[in-house]
């Protein structure tokens, strides 16, 4: 080494040897001991056990992301010339009308948050096992107007085509709009002489408009439309009054019930198209899965196993807490209610990696400052002292590029990004106070501040 | 003591070297493999019974179904349920002018049930993105890199004033554009589809070979006040070779998980983390090799520069 040691070893010696008998030092290292084993115990226990009341779920019950359990994401957008007219109250509508189209279809456990800034809807449907809905088809025709219109028809040539398959009048139509859906109060699928059929009952303002357009167009069909889909045409017989529709069609009894749902909870200002899609197959989420759990566990085993090589028991006391590490990180994304994702748990493997990146610092120092004679105690400390500042700036830029990530990543990579960040600060925590602790103690210990267990020869080299 | 500063020139030639090979690759293949989810169009994978059926009549079936032109291929992946066999998928490969909507898919889905021996109950993977969503997070994701870079520019800048900060960080940056540029590089050579899995790995790249730099620039901040006699040059490589144990034991750990975990993948098909933990594996090593080879050597190069030209300004 070209440059000098800073201390004299000999009054190194001579200032710890008159410390040693005191007993309130010694006591102290014992009590900071005893507190960093029971935050490692209590991470452990917590994702052993679980805490319902802190909202902290046990490690095989956290909620895992549709990446692994498998579902389907979806970014609907609205179906209009100019995005910019759409307002947080259409999207907070169109919101809440969905939900109730996913509901009634029998879904229950989604997510739907909106991006105002962006104006569309984020939707994740995770598939369920056990239940038979494709989570896929869900999304098809969810985000359809649904808009119903009865309508007056053009009687002629240019008001009707004939449908090629069916042989029969298809009215096309017109802008003479009797009544539409915001004027249905209740819809509902019912069978009349064995046919599906929706039943419809109008508001109060859509009685009057009904009982107006039917005592005027008595003898004539009014045509049924959802949005611009050609329903059918049934002529008034009579005047009716009473506020009650039938629509009948040639629909199937589910598309009936659809149709039924669709009336009964709204019709949306526009329609809502899904441009990004991502359905993820659960046997495919699954397998990925386990391959990358016992990807993390080997990982776990390898550098647990290098550091005892390497660093010998400073070694085993970074693996403690490495083992604490991996358990707080898998704590928190619990306590945040987050979802554990396969980048998630990619970046849990890689924070065991990076992690010990704290320790090795720390431990090369004290490593360096025992070969220059440094006694045990005092080497620790100028080890960790020293080492400090280099551990900080290191970890707040990674603690930068995490951040990034997590502001403009989506589901998976964000889960990557917060493991990544929760990792760093954690990493930090437990090299600096959990490590600190459990090291000093130790080699307070007359059996355990052999030289050698810290990775250095016996003699002190001159 | 190892001579590290001394071999700066090779260093910078195998560097170079590196980075030519992923331009000229570059220019082979036309630009970057976008992935969809940057680029847009469709991707369906379906779970097939078994591997006997024919990818070639799907692929003129689902065309004629579509009228549009898609690429069928057949693939497998690690079965979790039955570890001697694998899953054998059906995947059909859209691209970004043909994108399709939701019914086409589930049309497609339809009819492969019908038509083709898929397995019962089986729920298909899609990934299927509009281009000009997909151009809106390519964009995003560079954003995020830019200004990554930038926030650490300055908090280096701030943090090593004693190196005259801002040249520090920018010999930094310089080392983390040379790792991403071995990054797409590899992308480049092994033709990796470049998605959001990418802008993650590279980003933690980044953090990482910063990281590995300032706990070298620490040792020259430590070194400079206690070494303020020897020469920059000998400075410089104390510095490096004192930090070296630390480099390379946290490069091993590192290695030791992301190479685990890559292994895994490989053996068990899953693409998308084999993916991940390639370029990861990559991104490292170039990490640590650009702290010790680049941005220090680069550093004390200016640094020297600036000492003499202060000298010579003094005579004059």
């Amino acid at each position: 080494m070209a440059n000098k040691p800073r201390r004299n070893p000999r009054m190194d010696y001579s200032s710890v040897s008159k410390k040693e008998p005191k007993l309130k030092p010694g006591a102290k290292l014992w009590i900071r001991f005893s507190i960093a084993i029971l935050i490692v115990a209590f991470f452990i226990v917590m994702i052993l056990t679980g805490a319902p009341g802190l909202g902290v779920a046990k490690v095989s019950e956290i909620k895992t992301g549709i990446d692994i359990r498998g579902g389907v994401s979806a970014t609907l957008y609205p179906d209009v010339e100019n995005i910019s007219e759409v307002t947080d109250d259409q999207l907070r509508t169109i919101k809440t009308i969905l939900e109730q189209r996913i509901e009634a279809q029998g879904t229950f456990d989604y997510n739907m948050s909106p991006d105002y800034e962006n104006k569309r809807l984020l939707l994740e449907i995770p598939y369920s096992s056990g239940d038979n809905t494709n989570p896929q088809k869900v999304i098809d025709d969810l985000g359809e107007m649904a808009l119903l219109t009865f309508r007056e028809v053009d009687l002629t040539e240019n008001g009707y085509i004939i449908n090629e398959t069916t042989g029969r009048i298809e009215y096309l139509p017109t802008d003479i709009i009797v009544v539409e859906g915001f004027d249905i109060d209740t819809a509902s699928a019912v069978y009349i002489e064995n046919k599906p059929t929706i039943s419809v009952k109008f508001t109060d303002i859509g009685t009057e408009k009904f009982s107006q357009a039917t005592k005027r167009l008595i003898g004539y069909p009014i045509a049924i439309f959802l949005d611009d889909q050609y329903i059918s045409a049934p002529t008034v017989e009579s005047w009716i009054k009473t506020g009650d529709a039938v629509i009948s069609g040639s629909f199937t009894a589910d598309e009936a019930i659809d149709i039924a749902s669709k009336l009964q909870y709204g019709a949306l200002p526009f329609a809502m198209i899904a441009k990004e899609i991502n359905s993820i197959t659960p046997t495919l989420g699954e397998s990925a899965l386990s391959v990358t759990l016992d990807a993390a566990i080997l990982a776990l085993i390898l550098v647990v196993a290098f550091m005892l090589f390497r660093y010998r028991l400073p070694g085993a006391v970074a693996s403690v807490g490495l083992i604490g590490l991996v358990a707080s990180i898998i704590f928190w994304i619990s306590a945040f209610n987050a979802s554990i994702t396969l980048p998630g748990i990619a970046g849990i493997i890689l924070t065991i990696g990076m992690g010990v990146d704290a320790n090795v610092i720390i431990y090369e120092r004290v490593k360096e400052e025992l070969k220059r004679g440094i006694e045990l105690q005092e080497a620790i400390e100028i080890g960790f002292k020293r080492a400090f500042s280099t551990i900080l700036d290191a970890n707040v830029t990674t603690l930068i590029t995490g951040g990034a990530l997590y502001i403009v990543g989506s589901g998976p990579i964000k889960g990557f990004a917060l493991t990544l960040i929760i990792g760093i600060i954690m990493s930090f925590f437990t090299a600096i106070v959990i490590v600190k602790w459990l090291l000093k103690a130790l080699a307070s210990t007359k059996a355990l501040n052999s030289r050698w267990l810290y990775g250095v020869k016996k003699e002190v080299s001159k | 003591m190892i001579d590290v500063i001394g071999k700066r020139k090779y260093m910078f030639i195998v560097s170079a070297v590196l980075i030519l090979i992923g331009v000229l690759f570059l220019l082979i293949n036309g630009g970057f493999n976008w992935d969809i989810q940057f680029e847009g169009g469709t991707i369906i994978k379906i779970e097939m019974a078994n591997d006997s059926y024919d990818a070639a009549a799907a692929e003129s079936d689902i065309e004629a179904l579509l009228g549009k032109t898609v690429t069928v291929q057949k693939e497998k992946t690690f079965n979790p349920d039955d570890q001697s066999n694998s899953i054998a998928l059906l995947s059909i490969k859209v691209t970004k002018d043909n994108t399709l909507n939701s019914s086409e898919i589930n049309g497609v889905v339809d009819f492969l049930v019908q038509e083709y021996n898929v397995k019962a109950d089986t729920i298909p993977q899609i990934q299927s993105v509009e281009p000009f969503i997909g151009v809106e997070l390519r964009n995003k994701a560079l954003m995020a890199a830019g200004w990554a870079m930038l926030l650490i520019v300055i908090y280096v800048g701030i943090r090593f004033r004693v190196m005259s900060g801002i040249s520090a960080a920018l010999f930094g940056i310089i080392a983390l554009v040379h790792d991403a540029l071995i990054m797409l590089s590899i992308y480049t050579v092994f033709n990796i589809p470049v998605n959001e899995v990418f802008v993650a790995a590279i980003l933690t790249i980044i953090g990482y070979s910063m990281n590995d730099t300032i706990v070298i620039y620490d040792r020259i901040r430590e070194n400079t006040a206690l070494m303020h006699k020897a020469d920059i040059e000998t400075m410089v490589n104390t510095s490096i070779v004192q930090s070296l144990p630390r480099t390379i034991n946290t490069l091993v750990t590192t290695l030791l998980t992301i190479t685990t975990l890559f292994v895994f993948a490989s053996i068990f098909n899953v693409e998308s983390i084999r993916q991940f933990a390639f370029p990861l594996i990559i991104g490292l090593t170039s990490g640590s090799y650009s702290s010790i080879f680049i941005a220090t050597p680069l550093w004390m190069m200016w640094r020297k520069y600036r000492i003499k030209k202060k000298i010579l300004n003094a005579k004059a």
